[in-house]
């Protein structure tokens, strides 16, 4: 540590101690439209000495009579001129149009032209992700960048979108890429179901995560480190790749500019059910004949036959009839709006941004609506040439109204839909919720499969968030190669939750006399996140070789308070609040964490062909034991752009460059406090035999704490290739990587005869490898007409190399529920799929227990592959004819199996076509053979025949290919603007239909859309059970004008 | 220059302020929880558990154990499969497992290595190792060979693939246990009132071990009787439970819970129903209890229509549920039992002994006087076994009082209904046992235990057609589906010295 810090100062001198003097010479920088380029280096070749041009790109230095100069600001071309003794020199830079020069943002906001960089990145423009939007922008760029894998949850407007770059790292469940603002990280934990944080009660909502609370608008751009490397100066928060997003700071063009974006979309869900309708509801072949008994949400009735009726859970008769389109009869249309007004400056001194946004999304489920409002200052200020002021702030507020319950029964209209008995007409639900009293009228004997329009009328759950995203940073360019940066910045919010279980829900019991029944949960989260942190960066050339150091270093703290008070009875009847309640159950934790870290970077190039970029970061993390805390990341990476290195290269290949790059990161990956045990006495006594309140108190946890855990480590090496060939038509990029996993911390599931379910522990190693391509190009491009086309394709593989610590550890489980297992298996790739299978004889036929005829399984759950995607990307292409542009996007995952699991579900409720067999003789004799050998003729009754698998967790019948190929995003837009008159205050007019998740052209499993889940962790890749809400296809407008 | 130089100081000293981990143990501690506890609040939490934290856990109760021994029955499948159709569930056979070893035992067996060390806390000490033997009886009496010696130490000793022991090891050192730690407490000792099963008070604790070691002895009356007529020895010569204020009892809360009360009052409360073979005993039998344990809401046609007004608690009009039916086979039957839908039927009284504060009782005066008629039938206790018989039997009608005043009976019909049921000889282990199965009501793994082991009261098997098990009755629980997932190979070991993982799988002491 001091000795880094004694390095860092000799740097510091070794910089300063060389000044000299000679002629003055002064000057002026302008671009090609003859407006000044301010802050463009002037360098003298061959020293470190220079000036930066002012506000009005005007510069005065001294240098020798006949010393070269060289001129270069990002983005434009550099200019070498030789002063050949005058003392004015006005230069015109040229903007790099063929995009060689390219600008990209990387970590902690350097930025760097793209050509120097040795690893892989891809930006996107921040108008392909506002135009074609979805309520959580990340899900829109699903398809659009090689290597990144995106799942948008089907959970609600508000719900938690879910990102994996180069494939699942780790074995634990979150591996999310780190969420970069403005050179920031900003806290993307998410309250999705299998996320970060649970609930204390019954709610099986997404509360959503971060990247949330961004209105698509206010991007930039955004372009994703997908490598260890190009994030190894964020270090541990790096292993997951990043996201960094940067927000608009200053208007486009010089002066005011007022903008309005204006999207409107509406979301149609869609069906993918193919049921039987020729059995009605019933159970045991006979249909509902007196209120109640058998109705609700079997369908193991009777043959429909015109005339028939039923008599339903509300003692009316009704016909006894198909009653199809269920999920179009109880779901809306969903609405979504988001309008954003952006006024925006440009000056000589620098600029701002600033934007109002209000989004407003109505759920498909009725009463379920999010509300987000945003305000986004962005701003540049010279404060004097050489001191930069810049920041940026985002505030924004939601409301999440009732955001679905998914993936559970308890008021789930996704489960109730999609099991609901196949002759239930909606009329009768709609007509009875609730008895005068107000208590739920219960309409199955599973009370828990509750009338959907009880649920979303009489529970409600509400999430309110707060938040602001901040930073300030101070440039100063102390000379014109060496600057200094201070930055402050920190992400906010208080985010509070409250939800209830309704008085006189049926499945709760009566409350003592004097209270009615129900529940309240009200709960408040306060979160900081500071982060400090400072860059010193200094750049000389030498002749031919160029040296750029930068050095910094960071302080994170993060800090979350949690206050829940849970009640139960209430005193006063439909008053839901704390202090109406009973019994009294409050909460209060704490926790907090603090990564130190200190970092360096040098940029080594040769010619402006060959550049070597060596990082080192050090990390000391609070969470890890002491002697584990501290780790360090090297990385290193290589450019060598060919095309420029060899004179002679053919005229086609217009530019070529070879990347390599090593890097290693690490995460602690724990949550603070997990190295102890922590006990919890309980808020309420308990009397004694003569009736004291007592003290009850308990162990706290149900994961087995480790004191020894270290950092896992990834340690990746990246080879590229990026050429562009024929004038440009055709782009390449691919990417070849191959990560190492070491001492992964992961919470594996345990015998429950330890006490515990979980065990954290520090084992395995793992290996992701993949290829990414990015093929693009303009194959046609004439005065009108253009045609743009971008395919990216990813590969990715995994193999779990080493799991535990002797040999015989082969295999882990990390979760486990209903016969479907999600295990780590030595030698294959992450995330296998087992489940337990029919027993079959050697001849392969099923076997079928004697007594009952039901079929029997295998003891032992047997392997059906990885739940991983092996291939996914998209292609994309864009036709422009004069001011009309179309987009369309297709994308597809392929190569990784899913338990269809709500099958099961489907299956045990007779709305399965399978239960059709044996339907009308009324029992089910099994195809195969009994224990002793001989064939079975057993009779099973039908019910209990399709509850088999359920019963034992057989699920083999509903695994499945979980690949598809879909029309993901379809859009046409017009440009207005030539046909706007030149006086006409409006100046650019824009207005896109656009389509989102359109069609799915190819898909293997039944009854679903295979991306159609509901909880975000990798523990539960694979394992569907309970049917989600119904996905939806969007179709709407963006209207884009400017002032 | 010199501003430089300065500057260029002054961010490095601000570097140096970076040190590295300056802070971090004090960032790192959880400034809210605590990292230990008193034991004793560990062992009343680890006692209130055993009678499940939700209503969940007591699906095993329901789905298993009461319908096993043919008390409460329900006709439904699906999720509530089980002892009704002689099934397996597996969601509902694991639940005594995991609520005993995730929620009993890993407090108690906390507390009881907490209090070990402290000298001042033997008393809080012997009563937790007796509160363990408790739980982990429960534990192998439901399904055989299990993780004992290696279990519940995922913390203390981080094994978190214990072994299996065979359940003959393992009643050994229960017994052993119990008679080492009845031993060990001593009323000169400090106590605390505060314990929530005896106040804390040594000599209740001590007549508890010796019962509770009566209990475990006497499961051995097939498989060691020499070991069962030691042990029953000793716990008498150590001193029993001699009253119901001595009864190992829960007394549940409005707060706290009776979570089988919860659970019938409302999520399954139109689901399940007394038995034809029960509610037939106890009504051909003139038992008083029938009154204060069944309810039926006469009339009833659907789960809404239970209401209050239809409730007759009438002996004569009680009809229990015949056993062998599904939800539609059960409509065929249902002119023939003279009720107008299944929900007609008895249930187990949700206003008396299942009310949502009902007391659930652990270990009983009464069971203890009517395993002492059997050792006395054995010859191995001195006194008449007549009169332990009876004394168990009134001891349980008082015991009824305890639930609610609603459901007492009175002295008179209690002296009434034992006059006319004396002990005769030939019958006198079904007599006892059937008088244990009516005494045992809602305590379920010990009704099953105790059904298993006696093989009383005589009962029908179950008939329904699409049974799973060979034999007449389901013998033990399969082990749950996670131990196949993450401790195979010593689940293997334990399956293949007893036989199939299935519901025909008979334990150690369960001998033909």
């Amino acid at each position: 540590m001091k000795n880094k810090v004694l390095l860092l100062f000799l740097t510091m001198l070794w910089y300063g101690q060389i000044y000299a003097q000679n002629n003055s010479i002064t000057g002026t920088v302008r671009d090609a439209s003859e407006e000044p380029i301010p802050g463009t280096s002037i360098m003298i070749s061959g020293t470190s000495q220079g000036t930066v041009s002012d506000i009005d790109g005007k510069f005065t230095l001294k240098a020798a009579p006949n010393s070269t100069l060289i001129f270069s600001f990002l983005g434009y071309e550099s200019q070498s001129i030789n002063i050949q003794n005058r003392t004015t020199i006005n230069v015109t830079l040229n903007v790099n149009d063929i995009g060689l020069e390219e600008v990209v943002v990387t970590a902690l906001g350097i930025k760097r032209e793209a050509k120097t960089l040795g690893f892989s990145t891809t930006t996107l423009d921040g108008e392909l992700i506002s135009e074609n939007r979805t309520p959580n922008f990340a899900d829109a760029l699903q398809g659009k960048i090689a290597g990144v894998n995106i799942s948008s949850m089907s959970t609600g407007p508000g719900g938690t979108s879910k990102i994996r770059i180069r494939g699942q790292s780790s074995f634990s469940g979150q591996n999310n890429p780190l969420v970069v603002i403005n050179g920031v990280p900003m806290d993307n934990s998410n309250y999705s179901l299998g996320g970060n944080f649970g609930n204390r009660q019954l709610n099986n909502s997404d509360g959503g995560d971060g990247l949330l609370s961004i209105n698509p608008d206010d991007i930039e751009t955004l372009t994703v480190l997908k490598g260890a490397t190009a994030g190894a100066l964020y270090g541990s928060r790096a292993k997951d790749g990043v996201i960094m997003i940067t927000t608009k700071s200053k208007n486009a063009s010089k002066g005011l500019g007022v903008e309005i974006n204006s999207n409107f979309t509406t979301d149609t869900p869609l069906d993918f059910t193919d049921f039987q309708y020729e059995y009605g509801q019933g159970e045991g072949g006979v249909r509902p004949t007196s209120s109640y008994p058998t109705s609700g949400v079997w369908s193991f009735g009777e043959r429909f036959e015109p005339g028939m009726t039923q008599i339903l859970f509300d003692n009316e008769e009704w016909p006894y009839e198909p009653v199809s389109g269920r999920i179009k009869q109880f779901y809306n249309t969903g609405v979504n709006w988001t309008n954003t007004l952006t006024v925006a400056n440009s000056g000589d001194n620098g600029g701002f941004s600033l934007s109002f946004a209000n989004t407003d999304n109505k759920s498909i489920v009725p009463n379920s609506k999010l509300n987000r409002k945003t305000i986004n200052l962005g701003f540049s200020q010279n404060i004097t040439p050489k001191l930069v002021a810049s920041g940026n702030a985002n505030y924004s507020h939601e409301e999440n109204q009732n955001p679905p319950q998914v993936n559970a029964q308890d008021f789930s209209t996704a489960t109730v839909i999609m099991t609901l008995a196949n002759s239930m007409p909606f009329e009768a639900l709609r007509n009875n919720i609730t008895y005068p009293n107000g208590d739920e009228i219960v309409m199955a004997r599973f009370l828990v499969r509750n009338n959907p329009y009880y649920s979303t009328s009489k529970r409600f759950d509400n999430v309110k968030r707060d938040r602001l995203i901040g930073n300030l940073s101070l440039n100063y360019q102390l000379t014109p190669w060496l600057y200094a940066m201070g930055r402050l910045s920190m992400d906010f919010y208080v985010r509070d939750n409250d939800y209830n279980t309704p008085n006189g829900y049926a499945p709760i019991p009566p409350a003592p006399a004097g209270f009615v029944n129900g529940s309240f949960t009200q709960d408040t989260r306060r979160f900081r996140e500071t982060n400090h942190d400072f860059l010193i960066g200094a750049n000389r050339a030498f002749g031919d070789f160029n040296i750029d150091l930068t050095l910094g270093g960071n302080q994170r703290f993060v800090r979350m308070d949690y206050n829940s008070v849970a009640v139960k009875d209430f005193v006063i009847p439909d008053l839901y609040t704390v202090m109406n309640g009973r019994v009294k159950d409050p909460l209060y934790s704490l926790s907090e964490k603090k990564i130190n870290s200190l970092y360096g970077l040098g940029e080594f190039s040769y010619k402006e062909w060959l550049f070597l970029n060596l990082t080192a970061r050090n990390d000391w993390f609070s969470t890890l034991a002491p002697a584990n805390r501290s780790i360090m990341y090297p990385s290193v990476a290589t450019s060598f752009v060919f095309s420029q290195a060899f004179q002679n290269l053919p005229e086609w290949l217009y530019f070529g460059k070879l990347r390599m790059a090593y890097a290693e990161v690490g995460d602690d990956n724990v949550s603070p406090y997990s190295n102890a045990l922590f006990y919890a006495v309980d808020n309420n006594l308990f009397p004694n035999p003569d009736g004291l309140p007592s003290p009850l108190g308990r162990i706290n946890a149900s994961t087995v704490p480790n004191t020894n855990l270290k950092p896992l480590r990834v340690q990746e090496t990246e080879i590229g290739m990026e050429l562009r060939l024929f004038d440009e038509k055709i782009n390449l990029d691919f990417a070849y990587y191959r990560k190492i996993t070491n001492d992964q911390i992961l919470a594996t599931q345990i015998s429950d005869a330890s006490s515990f379910t979980n065990q954290l522990v520090n084992i395995g190693r793992s290996m992701n490898k993949g290829l990414e391509f990015l093929v693009s190009g303009s194959p046609v491009r004439t005065n009108n007409f253009r045609w743009d086309a971008s395919v990216n394709a990813t590969y990715n593989t995994s193999e779990v190399l080493q799991l535990g610590v002797s040999e015989a550890d082969t295999m882990i489980t990390v979760s486990s529920g209903g016969g479907r297992i999600l295990r780590q298996v030595v030698g294959k790739p992450i995330g296998q799929l087992y489940t337990f299978t029919y027993l079959r004889d050697d001849q392969g036929r099923m076997v079928f227990d004697e007594n009952s005829g039901r079929p029997l399984r295998n003891d032992e759950p047997q392997n059906m592959g990885s739940v991983l995607p092996k291939y996914f990307g998209g292609v994309s292409n864009t036709f422009t004819y004069k001011g009309l542009s179309l987009y369309a996007l297709i994308d597809f995952k392929l190569g990784h199996k899913i338990i269809a699991g709500r099958n099961q579900n489907f299956l045990r409720h007779g709305l399965h076509k399978n239960t059709l067999n044996g339907r009308d003789q009324g029992y089910v004799i099994g195809d195969g053979v009994n224990p002793n050998g001989e064939i079975n003729t057993t009779r099973s009754l039908i019910q209990p025949f399709y509850e088999t698998t359920n019963v034992l967790g057989i699920n083999e019948d509903w695994v499945s290919n979980a690949g598809f190929w879909k029309l993901r995003q379809v859009s046409l837009s017009y440009d207005f603007s030539k046909h706007l008159p030149d006086k006409l205050f409006i100046k650019k007019l824009r207005l896109s239909g656009v389509a989102n998740n359109v069609l799915i052209l190819k898909k293997w499993t039944q009854n679903m859309d295979p991306e159609n889940v509901s909880v975000t962790s990798d523990n539960a890749n694979g394992m569907d059970f309970w049917p989600s809400l119904p996905p939806t296809r969007s179709l709407g407008f963006n209207l884009n004008v400017k002032f | 220059m010199k501003k430089l130089t300065k500057y260029l100081l002054s961010l490095v000293l601000a570097v140096g302020f970076f040190s590295c981990d300056e802070k971090f143990d004090e960032i790192n501690t959880n400034l809210v929880d605590p990292t230990t506890l008193n034991p004793l609040f560990l062992l009343n939490q680890g006692i209130l558990d055993m009678r499940y934290r939700d209503g969940g856990s007591s699906l095993q109760d329901l789905s298993y154990n009461f319908g096993i021994v043919q008390q409460i029955i329900t006709p439904f499948g699906s999720s509530l499969a089980g002892a009704n159709y002689n099934q397996l569930n597996l969601s509902n056979s694991q639940r005594i497992w995991q609520n005993t070893y995730r929620n009993v035992l890993k407090n108690t067996v906390d507390a009881v290595e907490k209090s070990k060390v402290n000298p001042d806390n033997t008393n809080l000490y012997h009563s937790a190792r007796i509160w363990k033997a408790y739980a982990y009886m429960v534990l192998t009496d439901t399904y055989g060979d299990i993780p004992y010696f290696e279990g519940a130490k995922g913390f203390i000793e981080q094994i978190v693939s214990p072994k299996y022991d065979s359940q003959e090891t393992i009643y050994v050192d229960l017994l052993k246990e119990l008679e080492e730690a009845t031993a060990g407490l001593d009323p000169n000792k400090a106590s605390s009132t505060s314990e929530i099963l005896y106040g804390g008070d040594p000599l209740k604790w001590k007549k508890f071990g010796y019962s509770l070691m009566l209990r475990a002895a006497m499961r051995l009356t097939k498989a060691s009787p020499s070991k069962a007529e030691t042990y029953v020895t000793k716990a008498v010569a150590g001193g029993l439970i001699s009253s119901n204020a001595e009864n190992a009892v829960l007394r549940n809360t409005s707060v706290f819970n009776n979570y089988i009360g919860v659970h019938l009052g409302a999520r399954e409360k139109a689901n399940y129903y007394l038995t034809e073979p029960f509610v037939n005993h106890l009504k051909t039998n003139e038992d008083p209890r029938l009154e204060s344990i069944a309810i039926r809401h006469v009339g009833a046609t659907n789960g809404p229509s239970q209401t209050i007004s239809r409730i007759t608690r009438d002996p004569d009009l009680q009809i229990g549920m015949p056993m062998g039916h599904d939800d539609v086979s059960i409509n065929s039957v249902l002119a023939e039992n003279g009720v107008v839908s299944l929900w007609d039927y008895s249930q187990a009284n949700i206003y008396t002994v299942l009310k949502v504060d009902s007391p659930q009782f652990f270990l009983t005066y009464s069971q203890t006087q009517l395993l002492l008629a059997e050792a006395a039938v054995r010859g191995w206790v001195q006194g008449g076994a007549a009169t332990y018989y009876e004394e168990g039997i009134k001891a349980n009608m008082e015991q009824m009082a305890f639930y609610d005043l609603d459901a007492t009976v009175s002295e008179q019909a209690a002296a009434t209904y034992i006059a006319n049921h004396p002990l005769e000889n030939e019958m006198a282990l079904e007599q006892i046992n059937t008088e244990y199965w009516i005494s045992s009501f809602l305590d379920g793994s010990e009704l099953f235990a105790n059904f298993r082991r006696s093989g009383y009261p005589t009962l029908e098997a179950n008939p329904y057609t699409g049974s799973e098990i060979t034999g007449n009755f389901i013998r033990s629980m399969p082990y749950p589906d996670s131990e196949t997932v993450v401790n195979r190979s010593n689940l293997q070991e334990a399956i293949s010295r007893q036989g199939p993982n299935n519901l025909d799988r008979r334990v150690w002491w369960d001998q033909p």
